[in-house]
């Protein structure tokens, strides 16, 4: 029986545009479980982002309840939502959103020293990350703007998982990168889900979809289908085709 | 140009925080140009207007006895000197006396004129500015006097010599050269019966009034030397009084000089911050700005049009508010005049003033062209391409400043010091004006220090000598005073400190003050340089006098008077404001190498709790007629001292709330810009977990090293350099050297109060970071 991570009850988010209130997410009932490798999937303006935004305590729900192990996280400030997002959270974005004015290594402990004052350990925890996504030395003391997308991303799945997280939120984390660097993220985080790390995924792309053990579709705000996939193997066709099979059911 | 002007519209209206804050800037400093304008090119000029109408004298000489032998005499000196225009001479009456003002004493020689010979005298005319013919006996008292105890149909009581006269006070006039107690003498006028009544009496010698109108005023010292100095020869052992246009112009001004003065620094120090902050705006925008730059120039505007449009956005705005401004000046010009109005005592009507509307323009306009021209000149090395490819370069990766792996400041601390270290042009922007507001703290820290709380050490300065009380005594029973003052238990200290005039050969006149020993007075820094005079052949001269010829400590100088020359050799330099810097000090027995003292003032200390008039009118009854004059040196001053506090407070109050209300804005401003180049960051942060009151915190931080280390560095300076400061602004009145004590306590509190009220005023702006949330980030709001 799998540990669950994250819960969601009667989830719905709505947005007033141009007068008319938007229903992004109708009524969602998930769990999360520890471990897993989720990923969401859906067309465009499906309400993937803004489910992954509601889960990770970026955005509050319009309605419903979303409860981290035994704590409800809807209900919490601004604050506290801060709070909740540095303590049990990491962040892969797509647009990767490191910090220009500070180095590498800068923009890792700055994430870090949020959560322990252990400057050492922090150090020599961001040094094993590097070395595990293959970040140089020289890269690490260099700035944001100096280094290659997928080093960014690579650099920005480090400030993720620098805090230990519970759960590993990623927004399309290939979406700004090319074919080669967004293998390179996509074998990290297969890399981490291996070790035990729990990753949530919003991508629209098969291929990064293939990583995931737990395919959610979503469609028109509502979970629509959800596919279980089981462990990633390199190369399993037999996976590939289940997957195909699912998307084309759901209207993919 | 039309195209200049649709960005310029643009700019203006993508910025409208930043705008309104540079409006308050300009606004400032334009209305306080203009003030400083009008009050240094105009409303001294006001003296010279009432002198034109009035046909005020260039000199005015009163010399006791009104014979027929004096004034012919009088007639034919005048009459063949070529300098003379024009004179009236008219018969008076001439004593010190005092009466009570503004809660304290005026105490002055009375030059005591009947109605209708003041009012009929064709050189120095007297206007009758205020009456009620209901009251036909009485006196006309200086509009300057006019108070809730001086007023039409109440009573005055005037002390003249050693007896008291009360008058009902049947109007006010006007009298340019000698309608205020800083003209050396002050003028009163009597109805007939009163001015009969008072003759008979023989309260106060009669003496002859002479006034001069001279071919060029510029002679008026010379002559007003001249005239003393044959008179003198003449009439030996006659008192005589006089003043010059010189003396009176400046004298009758110095709270006008005051105020124009602070006002002008006031003026420039709002500029300097507002130019600062334009300058810091335009490289910024263009930094914010530098795809959209590019944009227009691919598309074919020139760098002329892009400098244009920010020139018309700036030159826009200055002129629209600059207009306001001056608009305000013009609205609190009658409160500023009501103040000097009751220092100069001559009533000015504000009124359009275009001269100084134009150079506030000017001024304005001329900085603000070419700091906007200077600034933006990174916008005609700007290349299209390069531009578009670049875009912002916000950051400065030369060096990464505070390593957070081996800094040993706490996270947020370090991460504000980042913020400090990237952003060179903000704390140069900080540090530009808190020096400036440093300025502004000390100097305020040291008027309320050495004027408002306690105004000794400015009277010190600008009076020179205080004791409590002096009394003026014939020189016959001077061995008999002294013997009993000695005795008399509420006497802690008597000296004589007498003052008289003579004159400087190849210079003019000079206001001599004697002492028998200079180490027994109360105020040892009326000497700044060299010593007091100690032996008979030494003198200590004014430092400003001294500049003027040339002359140094050692240097001989020949001095005249009652008929007599003497050499005396310069121990010293004084600086005292009261002749504006035409003193001399002699001792006794140095004086009496010109001739001896007819009449001899002694100051004294009394004992704490002495009730000085008491003590004086029991002094006068020992001693009767022998007695000239009583006067209580602490209520005469605080008289006079009463009207400079007030405005200092006021000045003081003004420029405290000046400086808080262009800190907010200047950092409202950086504030602003910070948070607009920082959202993406601040977005990123919170993501990750920073809550609003941590980057709040952040962002203050960020701003306190430019503003600890200027304040310091600051306050310090300004320490040190205050007293020179302010000596270089009271030149005009004859301070060389300020000794003004510095409040280190108040100054060390204000200082820290002015580094408490930047860290809120940046956490009260920086609460918009409240707004960036981290999902505005991610979906690119």
């Amino acid at each position: 029986m799998k540990k669950i991570l994250l819960k969601t009850d009667h989830l719905s988010k709505s947005f007033s545009s141009g007068g008319a209130l938007q229903h992004v997410l109708k009524n969602i009932d998930l769990e999360l479980y520890e471990g897993d490798f989720t990923v969401i999937m859906g067309a465009s303006g499906a309400g993937k982002s803004t489910l992954l935004y509601a889960l990770s305590g970026m955005d509050t729900p319009s309605l419903g309840t979303i409860t981290f192990g035994d704590k409800v996280i809807s209900t919490l400030s601004q604050d506290g939502l801060a709070v909740f997002r540095r303590e049990h959270c990491g962040f892969v974005f797509q647009q990767i959103y490191l910090i220009d004015g500070m180095s590498v290594m800068d923009n890792i402990l700055s994430a870090g020293l949020l959560v322990s004052n252990d400057k050492k350990m922090l150090f020599s925890k961001a040094k094993e990350l590097f070395a595990a996504v293959d970040i140089s030395e020289e890269t690490q003391n260099k700035f944001p703007t100096q280094i290659s997308g997928g080093e960014a991303q690579r650099v920005g799945i480090v400030r993720a998982l620098i805090n230990k997280p519970e759960i590993l939120f990623a927004d399309e984390p290939t979406g700004a990168l090319n074919s080669k660097t967004g293998l390179d993220v996509l074998n990290t985080l297969s890399k981490f889900n291996e070790q035990g790390q729990s990753v949530v995924m919003v991508t629209h792309d098969m291929r990064s979809a293939r990583r995931g053990n737990r395919i959610l579709y979503l469609k028109d705000g509502i979970i629509l289908g959800e596919c279980d996939l089981g462990k990633y193997r390199h190369k399993d066709m037999a996976r590939h085709e289940k997957l195909s099979a699912f998307l084309s059911e759901m209207g993919w | 140009m039309r195209k200049s002007f649709l960005l310029a519209r643009s700019n203006l209206r993508k910025s409208k925080g930043q705008t309104t804050a540079l409006i308050v800037l300009i606004l400032f400093a334009a209305l306080m140009l203009n003030l400083w304008l009008m009050l240094s090119m105009d409303y001294k000029q006001n003296f010279d207007r009432y002198h034109d109408k009035l046909n005020a004298e260039h000199v005015t000489f009163a010399i006791d006895g009104d014979n027929s032998k004096i004034q012919e005499f009088l007639i034919q000196t005048l009459e063949a000197d070529k300098r003379t225009s024009e004179f009236s001479l008219d018969s008076s009456m001439h004593m010190v006396g005092l009466f009570l003002y503004n809660g304290g004493e005026v105490n002055s020689e009375l030059i005591i004129l009947e109605k209708q010979t003041a009012l009929s005298r064709l050189v120095g005319k007297i206007e009758i500015v205020e009456e009620d013919s209901q009251f036909t006996s009485g006196i006309y008292m200086p509009i300057l006097y006019k108070s809730d105890d001086i007023a039409i149909g109440k009573t005055v009581q005037i002390s003249i010599g050693s007896n008291k006269v009360s008058y009902t006070v049947c109007g006010f006039f006007n009298s340019i050269m000698a309608g205020s107690h800083n003209c050396a003498m002050c003028e009163l006028i009597l109805t007939e019966d009163k001015y009969n009544e008072l003759q008979t009496a023989g309260y106060a010698p009669k003496s002859t009034l002479c006034s001069i109108r001279l071919k060029d005023k510029a002679e008026s010292e010379s002559y007003e030397a001249m005239l003393k100095n044959t008179l003198s020869a003449e009439y030996p052992s006659a008192r005589t009084v006089s003043n010059s246009y010189a003396l009176v112009s400046q004298s009758r001004y110095i709270s006008q000089m005051v105020c124009s003065s602070v006002v002008s620094a006031m003026a420039f120090l709002v500029l300097l911050i507002a130019l600062v902050v334009i300058s810091s705006n335009i490289i910024n925008y263009i930094q914010e700005n530098m795809k959209n730059l590019g944009t227009l120039k691919a598309i074919g505007y020139t760098s002329r049009q892009l400098v244009c449009s920010l020139l018309l956005q700036f030159l826009g705005l200055l002129l629209t508010v600059s207009i306001v401004g001056i608009g305000i000046s013009y609205c609190l010009f009658p409160f500023i005049n009501t103040m000097m109005i009751s220092q100069t005592g001559i009533p000015y009507t504000v009124h359009f003033l275009p001269v100084p509307l134009f150079i506030t323009l000017i001024i304005l306009g001329g900085t603000i062209t070419l700091i906007v021209w200077l600034s933006s000149r990174r916008i005609k090395k700007l290349e299209p391409i390069v531009a578009l490819r670049q875009g912002v370069q916000t950051h400065n990766f030369k060096r990464n400043y505070i390593l957070l792996e081996k800094t040993k400041a706490p996270l947020h601390l370090a991460l504000a010091l980042k913020t400090t270290f990237s952003g060179i042009k903000h704390n140069v922007t900080v540090c530009i004006t808190m020096l400036v507001l440093s300025l502004v703290v000390v100097f305020s820290g040291l008027m309320t220090k050495n004027m408002i709380i306690d105004i000794t050490p400015f009277l010190n300065l600008i009076v020179g000598e205080i004791a409590d009380n002096c009394i003026n005594i014939n020189a016959e029973i001077e061995e008999d005073f002294l013997q009993e003052m000695n005795l008399d238990k509420q006497v802690e200290k008597i000296y004589l400190y007498h003052s008289t005039e003579v004159r400087h050969i190849g210079g003019v006149g000079l206001i001599a003050t004697i002492c028998d020993d200079f180490s027994k007075v109360n105020n040892s820094n009326v000497v700044f340089e060299g010593r007091f005079p100690k032996y008979e052949n030494e003198i200590a001269i004014a430092a400003k006098y001294a500049k003027e010829k040339d002359l140094e400590i050692g240097h001989e100088i020949s001095i005249t008077a009652n008929g007599q020359e003497a050499k005396y050799i310069i121990s010293g330099f004084t600086q005292i404001s009261n002749n504006l810097g035409k003193d001399c000090l002699l001792t006794r027995a140095g004086y009496k190498r010109l001739g001896e003292l007819q009449n001899i003032s002694y100051y004294l200390n009394l004992t704490e709790g002495t009730d000085i008039d008491s003590f004086n009118t029991n002094v006068k009854e020992r001693f009767g007629n022998e007695i000239n004059v009583t006067i209580n040196i602490n209520s005469t001053v605080s008289a006079s001292a009463s009207v400079y506090v007030s405005l200092m407070t006021i000045i003081v109050i003004a420029i405290l709330i000046l400086s808080a209300v262009v800190i907010t804005f200047v950092l409202y401003l950086l504030v602003r810009t910070m948070l607009s180049n920082k959202k993406r960051d601040y977005g990123i942060l919170k993501a990750l977990g920073f809550t609003t009151k941590q980057l709040i915190l952040q962002t203050a931080l960020s701003f306190m090293p430019a503003i600890i280390l200027s304040t310091i560095v600051g306050i310090v300076v300004c320490s040190f350099i205050i007293n020179p400061l302010t000596a270089l602004f009271l030149n005009n009145i004859g301070i060389v050297k300020c000794t003004f004590i510095i409040p280190v306590y108040f100054i060390t509190v204000a200082g820290i109060g002015l580094i408490l009220f930047s860290f809120i005023i940046t956490c009260i702006l920086s609460l918009k970071i409240k707004k960036i949330t981290p999902k505005a980030l991610l979906i690119g709001e």
